[in-house]
């Protein structure tokens, strides 16, 4: 193989890999989310969840070693912050976005305590063990592909099989349709003699497992410690990541690939040395969300009617 | 017959007002039991009660003789209870069949099974004369079909006690009989049905009983064949109500709004007028006549500018007006009572106050503040001069019942002083002393020279309010006829898209050429 074209696969394998990978996180955070809002719930605070849900598996893997305990740490970390936020939206019937954002802020001071407190605050940041890529034999071998779709962890395919699952749950089954149904006609779904508030509190609580989970996941299989800034925006990306997918699971793992690949496009030139100013390519990924949310391509996004409407009977 | 329900001493406050007033209900196995009332008498919050959509302050509701708790609907649903609420309740971007399911528990455990639903919607559909696709998305059916859908989901679901608040409202009067002869059926089958109905001669021809609600209580039930529209008028208003309007001769004025050969498509580019011309001049009402979805809506929406023109134009006191904005066009003199009163006629979030001035903000300005005081003086003056009952302009417009809604849009519309009124099915869902009166403002409107365009689907309202008849099928008008001249069976037979033979010489005077290929 002569020097640029090896250069250039390199460079390809590199990227096409890292955006699948920065694509997992974002995905199952959308994944979440979609089912907040296809019940009505616009829940903004899955940033402040996946910093809680990061920080949790952090400190059951360094006690504990155990990784897969870790990620089912997290997920329950994101459940327990959510029934509070459900708690707001639903019961409290509080400004969805305002009691999203403010719980951003405390998730924050929450977790920068706790990680001091455990940790003590001179500490060098520890590593912990991490999921690894699976590197199926054979598979991997096949040219640019192999690499980039089989050398991925557990976590990422997880994350596939779950985008398949919450589209069968949402559009095949009577769960889906009552939770869809909360969330564009509350009133007809209550006449219909389906618990809106249920559905709401089932959807924020799905939203929570997610976004905790998208913590575990930049933790065991991307970073490999625990900062503060470790979500540093990813869970407001899923927000995008949701409109840009429609609503749907299966349009959002695209929607998230688009958004990994972005990401990775910027990593990998700065990487490979490019002359564009880094801060242009530092926004990127950003530029795309919000053109992809802008309903400039792919037709006008039509949310569902009641989202952030909080219902109440009388 | 024995007792099925019965709902005892029910009270039911909300703020400001008292919407049901210790009253009592009884409802017999296999009866159709009609609940009449004037607008906010409280009967849809009676209904919603037994539906379990409110909760009672005080009393009870027994079933077969047992006490019931009715907490949500799911608890009615259980009891066999089920309920086509006076504003649909149905998810628009579904379907047909995913409608109907909702909630329910069937099928292969928790998946959706929709193709044997289907089936068994298909299947109902078909025994009861109901023409349905289960597979059309329901916003997009007209909201005659969607009624039909409605009611399947209560067949659908069994319910061995059917409520129907104000059913007829939106029907044609075939789709009535056929309504009527489907409860007829469910009667026989041991099933009750309570309908909640402004129209008298209805109850008469249907119902079993019928039980008179005013301001909150039941002031009489009666055996239907032992009464009379005459009494049942006098229990629900106090008074006698001759529905009949004196309309003083008035020599037409010089033509206010011309059409000329407009066309209008829908959403999905279908044609829904056909290149239709029309006149109205001032001082007079024409009426438009035809059945729902021939493209009535669709007209006004275009003079209105809230829907695009394809084609033609719209002239208003000789100005050519079709292609300016909706607030220059209406300040130019045309004034709109849309069919659809809570989502295009009002925001009902907003106070009755707040609507009563909706579209002319600007008049009640100090400097760069809203001038309050005025503000609710004139709110204060539409809601006297047009009797709307409700807790006060503070309160939200939502929270009026439909016929105080419709008398607030129609008042504000009326008071705005422009020349042309667009007023499309003004009276739907009206107690008769509310129509009366909506009758004789249009009346007055007229008499000061307003030139009224009358949208209504009844032809009782055309016959006694307009001055002409033009009937409309299928974005075309059929024939324009004098309303003194004019029979029944004509407009009917035009309204089902039949041209009478020899229509334009016999004795309806055609007065005014239909446009081009209708002629
Ligand atoms: N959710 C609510 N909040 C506050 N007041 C309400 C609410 N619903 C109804 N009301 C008030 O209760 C009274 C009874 O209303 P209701 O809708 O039961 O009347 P109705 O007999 O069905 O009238 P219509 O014939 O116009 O439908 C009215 O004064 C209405 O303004
Ligand atoms: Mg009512």
């Amino acid at each position: 193989m002569n020097g640029p074209s090896f250069v250039l696969s390199a460079f390809v394998v590199t990227w096409l890999t890292a955006s699948l990978r920065l694509a997992g996180p974002v995905l199952l955070a959308a994944l979440g989310e979609t089912f907040a809002e296809q019940s009505g719930v616009l829940n903004v605070g899955i940033e402040g969840t996946m910093l809680l849900g990061a920080l949790a598996s952090f400190l059951v893997s360094f006690y504990s070693g155990m990784i897969w305990a870790s990620l089912i740490a997290a997920v329950l970390a994101g459940i327990a912050a959510n029934l509070f936020l459900a708690w707001m939206y639903v019961t409290i019937r509080a400004n969805q976005v305002v009691s999203g954002l403010v719980f951003n802020v405390f998730a924050v001071g929450v977790a920068s305590t706790v990680y001091r407190k455990a940790m003590g605050d001179s500490a060098l940041p520890e590593s912990i063990a991490m999921f690894q890529p699976l590197h199926i034999p054979g598979l991997t071998r096949i040219p640019i592909l192999g690499p980039v779709l089989f050398g991925q962890t557990i976590l990422f395919y997880a994350t596939l099989l779950l985008a398949c699952i919450a589209y069968f749950i949402l559009f095949k089954t009577n769960l889906g349709l009552a939770l869809r149904a909360s969330g564009e006609n509350p009133a007809a779904a209550a006449s219909a003699g389906i618990s809106v508030a249920r559905m709401r509190y089932l959807g924020t609580l799905i939203s929570g497992a997610g976004a905790g989970m998208a913590g575990g996941y930049l933790v065991l299989a991307q970073v490999g410690l625990f900062r503060e800034s470790i979500v540093s925006g990813q869970g407001f990306i899923a927000l995008g990541i949701v409109i840009f997918g429609r609503w749907n699971p299966l349009k959002a793992a695209v929607a998230a690939m688009v958004f990994g690949a972005c990401d990775a496009l910027q990593l990998s030139l700065q990487i490979f040395g490019s002359h564009v100013p880094s801060q242009l390519l530092l926004a990127l990924p950003y530029i795309v969300t919000i053109l992809a949310i802008s309903g400039l391509f792919g037709g006008k996004a039509v949310q569902p009617a009641a989202l952030m409407v909080p219902y109440d009977r009388e | 017959m024995k007792d099925f329900l019965e709902m005892r001493n029910i009270v039911k406050r909300f703020p400001g007002v008292v919407a049901n007033n210790r009253v009592n209900l009884t409802i017999r196995a296999g009866e159709i039991h009609a609940l009449l009332g004037e607008n906010g008498a409280g009967k849809s919050t009676l209904m919603q009660i037994l539906y379990g959509f409110h909760s009672m302050d005080s009393g009870e509701i027994r079933m077969d003789g047992k006490q019931i708790r009715l907490d949500s609907p799911k608890d009615a649903i259980a009891l066999g209870i089920g309920m086509v609420h006076q504003e649909f309740m149905l998810v628009r971007p579904f379907t047909v069949v995913e409608n109907t399911v909702l909630g329910m528990r069937e099928g292969r455990g928790p998946l959706l099974d929709l193709e044997q639903a289907s089936r068994k919607l298909q299947e109902l559909s078909n025994r009861h004369g109901l023409a349905l696709d289960p597979a059309a998305r329901v916003g997009s059916l007209p909201i005659g079909v969607q009624q039909r859908v409605e009611i399947l989901k209560l067949l659908y679901r069994d319910a061995s006690l059917l409520i129907l608040d104000e059913p007829t409202a939106v029907l044609t009067p075939q789709e009535k009989d056929q309504l009527f002869a489907i409860l007829r059926k469910l009667k026989q089958d041991g099933r009750s049905v309570v309908i909640v109905t402004h129209k008298l001669k209805e109850i008469m021809e249907c119902a079993d009983r019928v039980t008179v609600m005013r301001d909150g209580q039941v002031v009489a039930t009666r055996e239907v064949r032992e009464t009379s529209e005459h009494e049942l008028t006098r229990l629900m208003v106090g008074r006698d109500v001759n529905l009949r309007a004196i309309k003083p001769e008035r020599k037409p004025g010089a033509a206010v709004l011309q059409v000329k050969d407009l066309r209008v498509e829908d959403e999905s580019g279908r044609e829904k007028v056909c290149g239709l011309s029309l006149e109205v001049h001032a001082g007079e009402i024409l009426g438009v006549a035809g059945v729902d979805g021939n493209g009535q809506s669709e007209l006004a929406e275009a003079l209105l500018h809230l829907r695009r023109i394809e084609g033609g134009q719209v002239i208003v006191n000789g100005a050519d007006v079709t292609s300016r904005s909706v607030a220059e066009h209406r300040a130019g003199g045309i004034s709109y009572v849309p069919a659809d009163r809570r989502r295009v006629g009002s925001v009902p979030e907003m106070s009755v106050a707040d609507n009563a001035i909706l579209g002319q903000q600007r008049k009640y300005v100090r400097g760069l503040f809203r001038d309050l005081d005025e503000a609710r003086k004139s709110a204060e003056k539409l809601t006297a001069r047009f009797g709307i009952r409700g807790s006060g302009i503070d309160q939200g417009a939502g929270k009026l019942s439909g016929g105080n809604l419709q008398k607030l849009i129609l008042g504000r519309e009326i008071l705005r002083g422009s020349a042309v009124l667009v007023v499309e099915q003004p009276t739907r869902g009206l107690d008769v002393g509310a129509v009366e009166s909506v009758w004789q403002e249009l009346i007055r409107a007229r008499q000061e020279g307003k030139a009224i365009l009358l949208i209504s689907a009844e032809l009782d309202e055309l016959l006694n309010l307009a001055d002409r008849i033009a009937v409309m099928f299928e974005g075309r008008i059929m024939g324009i006829v004098d309303a003194v001249a004019a029979s029944v069976e004509v407009i009917g037979l035009m309204m089902a898209g039949i041209r009478p033979a020899g229509a334009a010489n016999t004795g309806a005077t055609m007065k005014e050429a239909p446009s081009g290929e209708t002629v």
